[in-house]
């Protein structure tokens, strides 16, 4: 009973609305704990990065101290940091100086123009192939689905990407290998990410179709003289997409990871490249911007996608198994 | 709407050439329904498939299935096809698995109205409600199918075809999964559809449906029919040594137990004044109850009565609210046994028999000697030792339930429903052996069941569970 | 022990080639993989060099089978961090239900919050390039998978009869948690650990190839990608070849895991 409440109702609620807060936290405390173990004195980094590096002397740190409260107890200093977080105050980037909020906003933008891109194009590679393979299990398009999915898989992204560069760019010379000025250099890095995601989906779709096919509700269906169209239209289609859709929450996670390594791969201008830079130049306003940005879209995608399964299948409240 | 549905020397061949239906000849028409009575594997169910033109891919059929003036083998899957739902229509195995789980009760009778019989959809919707409210879905139209009973979910599934209104029905094992207290009603349900008019075609394991129904019936052995004839001669008057066998195993007809001598005067388990809810659902008010040692006292009631419940409480899993429990004092609590109505689930499933009965002897220091005697004392043979649950069949794992609880010599033992999941031969041989283990070793027996006359031939008292009260 | 599925056997095999060559490759290459002789630069496999060198002319049969050893070796140290305390803590929650299970739940929930890659990514970014960072990362955005399917597949089993038809024979909970409930899930924490250890070699390789993960000069394959890249023209083999080992190692364990799992 009190299992039955707590998975059923209690936590779906209640997570969606303390998940968000809850990356902010971890975020934040990853941040500040960073921060604190970076070498020098805080307050003349901070100050060096908004009023620029050679105005950085001591006055500045001072005021920055004073302003900033850096001699406060930590714990005091962690949640005027968490607060700070949680009203989207970011701060300035200890390289640039930038507001991180305004680098981010660019930086999304070119980062959901490539998830843009790439999901649907992995939707389109690898749900018809799913949807074959799943009408026939064990035959050849099958077979050959299964193949070429545990084969992708076993790819590393960044290999699949050098893979694709070296063929399109290097070879034939079709596609630039990287930048980001029109269409043609959406290509390879949108290619690369969809490849991936598709051999999943392609797996999910081939199993969900095959075993809706199978089931007794379509024959029945048929037994009650439906024509296959309404069949399909009317019990097929909306049952077999209850397990992909549930899974675009689980591809969320590769999308998230695949975008890391993609634009790092590619010198795409988006967050997941921005966030590998700011971890090497130790910018943690900028790692904590991006990987806050990063982990509330995750959530917040993650919360449709719970929402449209809820929507389309009754027996749930929520994508969980 | 009249419609005779007749097989003519119908075979069924698997693709390596096995023979699963050896030559069914049988007829139904209106008002006269044809029971197809046999075990699993008898090839009964591949010969209403072969009438729907739904065999799997691989199998043959040859003869002759009319339907009216139609040959159904030779007709082309579209051909068929399009006779389902307008001149034949089948009743499925496990309605619940065969009703859409994303669609609500209405849209799925609706449905029919609409794009098989071409009706437009406020129309459509209103006979619908009307097929629900006459089999007492009316409540139930905006509901999903998780949200139904098993009986209702059959019911839902006969509002669907009475939508279509097929001359023929087929109905595969319409009692498969359903509670005991369901299964007459289904009979009864598949009798008055034969009243309205229908050709029905029944397949079922179940004698008590084949009585139901009425009509004529066949009985199969290994895809034969091994006799035929109208229900009343041939499940009065057997002729054949298998129906026979198939008729004795019913709880009613079985010979006279020995009789077995009166009760020790020492009381075993003693309910007083027991009350039990969950949540806010009162299943026990105020039981009083006890069970002597060498007595069997059996428990009935429909679904949802307590009677599960009362034994949990009997045995101590359970906590009654209020009232007492007593127990035989000095026993050790392992000497109070249950039996389950899954045989299956009683037993780990990574565990072999021999595993699971030297744990038990370890546990408690018993020799295996001792465990040996009881497995021959209920024919079980050393080779099934070591099999795991999924390689034995209902009637053996249960008997091996039965040996692991006797070896801890109990004084009680809780029977849930033990036989409800064994086919009708083997039902008999475990309540047989049931009955003379209480006889011999003085335990006390709770038998819960659904079947009136099982518990009647079985029990020395019977108690009559009603929802939330009882009765004794 | 059940025989194994073709598939998996091939997958089995792969995983022990890849381990033995990775146990027995130094001593094949006969020399340090750190062992630098300019003049070697990109030489082509040969009897000197089996696998050829690398642009400093190390030998690559050394540095790709001290890879793979650390590949392989830290993946299931990552895994077995992950998996045990995982499956533990599962099983307490779905045994003790109440306060400890909702405190339990809680905390995975809020670890799912982040996917498991920025997780890793912040974790490093304390200290680029070292072991520390990577692995406690990795462990900590894992163990949750396990926690989950523990306690889901553990709540069932112990709702099941035979749980309760133990206890009534008087077995205590010693002899349900180690003989009814560990052998009920250990074939599905086998599949899960499985497809760990492939993601596990596929994180290392991929976060040390945009180097946040170990640095050169200790022989990675990712971060040997990285670095023979710019010879790809020259030595398109030799650059192949680590990422190549990757990609066995990977598809090893999706072998091995079977195709149970999406």
């Amino acid at each position: 009973m009190g299992r039955r409440f707590l998975d059923r109702f209690l936590r779906p609620v209640l997570m969606r609305l303390v998940q968000p807060l809850l990356v902010a936290l971890i975020v934040g405390a990853l941040g500040f704990a960073l921060m604190a173990v970076l070498p020098g004195d805080q307050a003349f980094r901070l100050a060096a990065a908004r009023y620029g590096p050679d105005m950085g002397d001591a006055a500045a740190a001072a005021l920055v101290r004073q302003e900033l409260g850096l001699d406060r107890p930590w714990a005091v200093q962690f949640l005027d940091w968490v607060g700070r977080l949680v009203r989207l105050d970011l701060g300035h980037s200890l390289v640039t100086g930038e507001p991180v909020l305004q680098e981010l906003t660019m930086q999304l933008g070119y980062t959901l123009a490539l998830a843009g891109v790439a999901l649907p194009l992995s939707a389109l590679l690898g749900l018809p192939l799913g949807l074959l393979a799943g009408l026939q299990p064990g035959g050849p398009v099958d077979r050959i689905m299964l193949g070429l999915s545990v084969l992708l898989r076993a790819v590393p992204a960044y290999a699949l990407g050098l893979c694709l560069v070296t063929v399109f760019s290097i070879h034939f010379g079709w596609l630039p290998p990287a930048g980001f000025e029109g269409w043609r250099e959406f290509v390879l890095p949108a290619l690369t990410l969809a490849l991936g995601l598709a051999a999943l989906s392609a797996r999910v779709a081939r199993d969900s179709v095959a075993v809706v096919a199978a089931s007794p509700f379509m024959a029945f269906a048929r037994w009650k003289g439906l024509p296959e169209r309404a069949v399909v239209l009317r019990h097929g289609l909306r049952n077999a997409a209850i397990p992909v859709i549930a899974l675009l929450g689980l591809q969320l996670v590769g999308l998230v990871e695949g975008l890391v390594i993609v634009e790092s791969l590619f010198s795409w201008p988006g967050i997941g490249h921005a966030l590998v830079h700011a971890i090497f130049a130790r910018d943690v306003p900028v790692v904590q911007g991006t990987a806050l940005a990063l982990g509330l879209i995750f959530v917040l995608v993650n919360a449709l996608v719970d929402l449209a399964c809820a929507l389309i299948d009754p027996r749930r409240a929520r994508a969980e198994t | 709407m009249n419609a005779v549905l007749t097989f003519v020397g119908l075979q069924v061949t698997s693709a390596d050439g096995t023979a699963l239906v050896r030559g069914v000849d049988a007829e139904a028409r209106p008002g006269q329904p044809l029971t197809l009575l046999g075990e699993t594997g008898s090839g009964k169910s591949l010969v209403l498939a072969a009438a729907m033109g739904s065999l799997a891919p691989g199998l043959r059929a040859r003869g002759r299935v009319m339907l009216d003036r139609t040959e159904m083998l030779s007709a082309t899957h579209s051909a068929r096809r399009a006779l389902w739902g307008r001149r034949l229509a089948t009743l499925p195995q496990e309605p619940w698995l065969a009703l859409d789980p994303t669609m609500r009760a209405l849209g799925q009778v609706a449905e029919v109205y609409r794009l098989v019989r071409g009706m437009p959809a406020a129309a459509s919707e209103l006979e619908a409600r009307a097929r629900l409210a006459e089999l007492g879905l009316g409540a139930s139209a905006a509901h999903y199918p998780f949200q139904l009973s098993g009986g209702m979910a059959q019911r839902l599934a006969l509002a669907i075809l009475r939508a279509s209104e097929t001359p023929v029905l087929l109905a595969d094992e319409p009692t498969k999964g359903l509670d005991a207290d369901r299964r007459d009603e289904a009979g009864a349900r598949l009798r008055a559809e034969a009243d309205r008019g229908h050709t029905v075609v029944c397949v079922t394991h179940d004698v008590a449906i084949a009585r139901a129904l009425g009509g004529e019936v066949a009985v199969m052995l290994e895809g034969r029919v091994v006799e035929r004839g109208p229900a009343e001669t041939v499940l009065q008057h057997p002729s054949h040594g298998y129906t026979r066998r198939l008729l004795e195993a019913e709880p009613a007809r079985w010979p006279a137990l020995p009789p077995r001598p009166a009760p020790r005067r020492e009381v075993a388990v003693a309910a007083e004044g027991v009350r039990r809810s969950f949540g806010r659902r009162l299943v026990l008010r105020g039981i009083d109850l006890c069970v002597l040692r060498g007595e069997i006292v059996a428990v009935t009631g429909p679904s949802g009565c307590g009677k599960t419940t009362l034994g949990d409480v009997l045995l101590g899993l359970l906590r009654p609210d209020a009232g007492v429990v007593r127990r035989l004092s000095g026993v050790a609590p392992w000497r109070f046994g249950k039996l389950y109505q899954d045989p299956p689930s009683a037993f780990a499933p990574h565990q072999t028999m021999r595993q699971a009965l030297r744990d038990v002897a370890r546990r408690h220091g018993l020799s295996w000697a001792a465990i040996a005697a009881l497995l021959e004392r209920l024919r079980l043979g050393p080779l099934l030792l070591d099999r795991r649950p999924e390689a034995l069949s209902g009637g053996e794992l249960q008997r091996f339930a039965l040996a692991r609880v006797l070896a801890l010599d109990p004084v009680f033992l809780f029977a849930d429903e033990p036989t409800s999941r064994l086919d009708p031969i083997t039902q008999g041989e475990v309540s047989t052996l049931l009955g003379e283990l209480a006889a011999e070793r003085g335990l006390a027996v709770l038998l819960v069941t659904h079947d009136a006359a099982l518990a009647a031939k079985l029990a020395d008292r019977v108690v009559q569970l009603r929802p939330c009260g009882a009765e004794c | 022990m059940r025989t194994l599925a073709p598939g998996r056997r091939l997958g089995l095999l792969l995983i022990v080639s890849l381990l033995g060559f990775g146990l027995l490759g130094p001593w094949l290459a006969g020399t340090d993989p750190a062992h630098q002789i300019l003049a070697h630069s990109l030489a082509p496999p040969g009897a000197d060099y089996w696998l050829g060198a690398d642009h400093l002319g190390r030998s690559m049969l050394a540095r790709l089978a001290h890879a793979t050893r650390l590949s392989l070796m830290l993946a299931a140290v990552t895994v077995a961090s992950a998996a045990i305390p995982g499956t533990l803590l599962g099983i307490l929650a779905a045994w003790r239900g109440g306060w400890v299970e909702g405190g339990l739940v809680l905390v995975a929930d809020a670890v799912l919050a982040l996917p498991g890659l920025l997780l890793v990514l912040l974790l490093a970014a304390f200290a680029p390039g070292e072991f520390l960072p990577l692995y406690l990362g990795l462990a900590l955005a894992g163990w949750v998978e396990y926690f989950r399917v523990a306690r889901a597949m553990a709540s069932g089993l112990l709702a099941r009869p035979h749980v309760e038809a133990a206890r009534l024979l008087g077995f205590g909970p010693g002899y349900v948690l180690w003989r009814l409930l560990l052998p009920g899930l250990l074939p599905t924490l086998g599949v899960l650990a499985a497809f760990g250890l492939g993601s596990a070699v596929l994180a290392i390789s991929t976060l040390s190839f945009i180097g946040l993960g170990i640095h050169p000069p200790t022989a990675e394959l990712g971060s040997m990608t990285t670095e023979l890249l710019p010879y790809a023209y020259e030595a398109p083999l030799t650059v192949l070849m680590p990422a190549a080992l990757v990609f066995m190692a990977v598809l090893g364990c999706h072998l091995l895991a079977g195709r149970g799992r999406a």
